[in-house]
């Protein structure tokens, strides 16, 4: 944490070009106004109002997914093993739905009025609009996840306080404000409340039910409509996650040289919890497609096809297949499995359900069901300001952990106080301090 | 302004296309009633004079008053000259008793088909402006909280001339193809020829768009059921566009062709004070309004720009709840004059006009009415009689929208 290596500065730039470019090509898009991206009206313009942006918004709720789901591994099913990823997943909750946000304001056409034109009016909108319940169960959802981490941080930094760098002392007595030694099992208790509260919100409402009803709830556009949105749209987030949390992992354990304490273990379950949510994808993608495509109106047929003759579906389902059928052939034979090819497989399902999430939108508004319109359906091919957002969000990410591997340990004291017990009953004896020193990084 | 001088009026560009053609197809439709056919185009021409503002409405009347009575035994038209309607501070029309109104709608029916396309719509619509013109009148079309502005369009009467398109833009000064007013030309499989439909915003009291909405900036006005976009409420979000089932929508994606300085106050800002009239800022999504700013206009109430260019008389627009209205009052000519013969098929539908609510089935209840034919599942869009190009407008606006897309060329 304290010493900052050369490999760390290089990736800092070239994170910081990446961003700069983004925020460069943002403020050309805030100048002259959305007229510079690829989209267009729908109808009898022949394009989509909806594109990328909104792809990739759905895209990272998703990816954002992974901190849930290992912080109830861990808390709620006693799924030790996950611990020392569980607080790298959690942050990646905290800048999964960061940059999600920042999709929402790049999206707008008048960004400037998010605050008086949406919290003005939220208490009549509120009870209509699904894009208020997106944004009110995303913020919920932030703030919930940020708690649930506050609180963990509290007992590491009081005990960690003295490998910690001091130019942070502010954050840090901020952060511990109040601690005394009585309130760890208290604590204890109330993360385990909110892991259940988030783990019930995160599926109910969040992925499995407000983001998908932006779509699902249109019943014009029957690209998108239907209840099995739901269901399939968290399979999206789940897979998403896991890929997030995969690549994460490799990278600070190949960063910090890790490798007693996110063990091939943790990489092999994390892959196998991939292969079962990209089954789940691909299952209800089977589902959609046999009911589209069997005796289905129309303009659900029409839909469809569409679908099924485009290159970027059929692509993006390929890549899940091809990820799912490796995985499924190191079960069977643990030789094939290697920490790159799981990371490889990762990187390949992120790139899909990327493609999938954007097409889903496109499609979506090419097929409505008033389709007399002949330059409907149209077309949309994403301007560079578009492909350099999903490129900038990235970067905003990597930067997001490269700063806080910084501040705060990304790994839980109580996970490596967890590797300890482990090692002393293997009477490998380590003194906590080089252990201390280790969780925060070197 | 978009119109300089040297680009042709509507009515030039129209008459261009159509020649004498309009003519002609009337005089086949007035030979086959049994009206004098002479006396129905000398009249329509009248009637198109009087509408462009050439020729006095009690002039009209007072020119054609024995010719009517002869040709239909009565006519109620005011033969007061302009002056002295004038001088009475109100005109014989607001002052109509029921029983005048009833002999009125009588004649209409009388004239049929034949009133109907020699203008009588252009008739009525010079008679709204004087109606209202009457502050009795303005003073109870301001009570009624039941008022829901709407269409009757008649796709029969359409010939896809695109007057309304080019009034429509004219008017709110919107940026090339976005036509909040749209004219398909379509060909389907039980259809002979050229079909049209004329595409407003459907106005629907049950709007998704609005739902949608997060803002309120999209909301219907109380008053009168107009469904409007607040242009200093909007965040560009698009969803309503995205809702809405009938692409009536048309985001600003950048700076409007027609600056700021050049939009008339009056013609944006309606009587709430809220902006909502004419083409949209940079980053506000914009549609059809039905003319908000004239429903606030005594003088110009329950008109809109494209009823008042559509020379075929194909748009009636006025209050769907009343049905002394002109919608209604159309509809009603229109269903009085082909009756089934209930003699012969006594549990049949009264008449046989084919109207209705487009993509009626998902509930949003639209407040446009179609008389004609409805395009079934394999209507395809084609080529109009007269082009949007030639007219001098656009139809794909993505051509125009991707000149400033961000290196849109590397990709296609």
């Amino acid at each position: 944490m304290r010493s900052t290596s050369r490999r760390y500065h290089l990736v800092l730039a070239c994170v910081l070009v990446a961003i700069g470019l983004f925020l460069a090509g943002w403020a050309y898009q805030l100048q002259h106004g959305l007229i510079v991206t690829g989209l267009a009206d729908w109808g009898s313009s022949g394009g989509v109002t909806w594109g990328l942006y909104i792809g990739a918004f759905i895209w990272w709720v998703g990816i954002a997914h992974g901190g849930i789901i290992l912080s109830a591994a861990v808390r709620l099913l006693g799924m030790d093993r996950y611990m020392p990823v569980a607080r790298l997943a959690e942050l990646l909750t905290l800048a999964g739905l960061s940059v999600a946000g920042l999709y929402i304001i790049i999206h707008m056409g008048r960004p400037d009025r998010m605050v008086t034109s949406i919290l003005g009016n939220y208490h009549v909108t509120v009870h209509n609009s699904p894009l208020v319940w997106d944004v009110t169960v995303i913020t919920l959802y932030f703030v919930m996840t940020a708690t649930y981490l506050a609180l963990t941080l509290r007992y590491d930094l009081v005990r960690l306080r003295d490998s910690l760098p001091d130019r942070f002392e502010p954050l840090y007595r901020l952060l511990t404000a109040g601690y005394t030694e009585r309130e760890d099992p208290v604590v204890e208790r109330m993360v385990w409340w909110l892991a259940l509260a988030i783990i019930i919100l995160a599926p109910l409402l969040l992925h499995g039910g407000v983001i998908p009803w932006l779509f699902a709830l249109i019943p014009t556009m029957p690209g998108w409509f239907g209840s099995i949105q739901g269901p399939q749209f968290l399979t999206i987030a789940l897979t998403s996650a896991i890929s997030g949390v995969i690549i994460l992992s490799f990278a600070f354990r190949a960063a910090y040289g890790w490798d007693h304490i996110i063990s091939d273990d943790v990489f092999r379950g994390l892959t196998l919890w991939l292969g079962f949510f990209a089954l789940l994808f691909l299952w209800l993608q089977l589902q959609q497609i046999v009911g589209g495509s069997f005796a289905a109106p129309l303009d659900q047929s029409a839909a469809t096809s569409a679908k099924l003759s485009h290159p970027v579906y059929l692509i993006a389902i390929g890549m899940v297949g091809v990820s799912l059928a490796y995985i499924f052939a190191q079960a069977i034979r643990p030789s094939l499995f290697s920490k790159p090819r799981a990371v490889l497989a990762s990187v390949t399902v992120l790139t899909a359900t990327l493609l999938e999430k954007v097409f889903f939108v496109v499609e979506g508004l090419m097929y409505p069901t008033f389709s007399l319109y002949e330059a409907t359906p149209g077309s949309y091919v994403p301007s560079l300001i578009e492909m350099g957002s999903v490129v900038g969000t990235v970067a905003i990410v990597v930067l997001f952990f490269m700063v806080v591997s910084k501040v705060i340990p990304v790994v839980e004291l109580h996970a490596i106080e967890h590797l300890q017990e482990r090692e002393t009953a293997e009477d490998e004896l380590e003194p906590p301090a080089d252990a201390a020193e280790m969780e925060v990084g070197t | 302004m978009i119109d300089d001088d040297n680009e042709p009026s509507i009515e030039e560009r129209v008459s261009a296309f159509r020649g004498d053609d309009w003519e002609d197809e009337m005089r086949a439709v007035l030979d086959e009633g049994e009206y004098d056919t002479e006396l129905g185009i000398q009249m329509a021409r009248d009637a198109r004079r009087l509408v462009a503002g050439e020729l006095e409405e009690a002039d009209f009347h007072e020119r054609y008053h024995d010719a009517v009575v002869e040709e239909f035994g009565v006519d109620d038209r005011p033969l007061e000259t302009s002056d002295e309607s004038a001088a009475s501070g109100h005109l014989p029309v607001a002052a109509e008793t029921d029983e005048e109104e009833l002999e009125r709608r009588e004649v209409l029916q009388k004239m049929g088909a034949a009133g109907a396309f020699v203008g009588l719509g252009a008739w009525a619509t010079a008679e709204n402006r004087d109606e209202s013109a009457s502050a009795e009148a303005a003073a109870s079309d301001e009570d009624d909280p039941n008022r829901q502005w709407g269409m009757v369009i008649d796709l029969d009467k359409c010939d896809g001339c695109l007057s309304c398109v080019i009034a429509c833009s004219q008017e709110n000064q919107t940026s090339a193809g976005s036509n909040w007013m749209y004219v398909f030309t379509y060909e389907d499989d039980d259809q002979d020829g050229e079909n049209f439909l004329v595409r407003t915003c459907q106005m629907c009291t049950n709007a998704p768009c609005e739902k949608v909405c997060p803002t309120t900036a999209r909301h219907t006005r109380t008053e009168d059921g107009l469904v409007l976009t607040d242009y200093d409420v909007c965040i560009g979000c698009r969803y309503c566009q995205v809702a809405c089932p009938y692409g009536v929508n048309y985001f600003q994606w950048g700076e409007p062709d027609v600056p700021g300085s050049e939009i008339d106050p009056h013609h944006a800002y309606d009587d709430r004070g809220r902006w909502v009239d004419s083409r949209p800022p940079k980053g506000v999504m914009g549609k059809c309004t039905m003319c908000p700013t004239r429903q606030d206009d005594p003088d110009r109430r329950g008109t809109t720009g494209c009823e008042d260019a559509c020379s075929m008389d194909a748009i009636y627009f006025g209050d769907m709840n009343d049905p002394e209205s002109d919608p209604n009052q159309y509809l009603e000519t229109v269903r009085e004059e082909n009756p089934t013969d209930r003699e012969t098929f006594a549990n049949r539908p009264s008449d046989r006009v084919s109207t209705f609510r487009l993509l009626e089935e998902l509930g949003t209840e639209p407040n446009v009415v179609f008389v004609g034919n409805e395009p079934g599942p394999n209507a395809k869009q084609v080529e109009g009689p007269v082009s949007y190009e030639e007219m001098g407008q656009v139809d794909r606006r993505k051509d125009v929208l991707d000149e400033e897309t961000f290196a849109g060329g590397v990709f296609s």
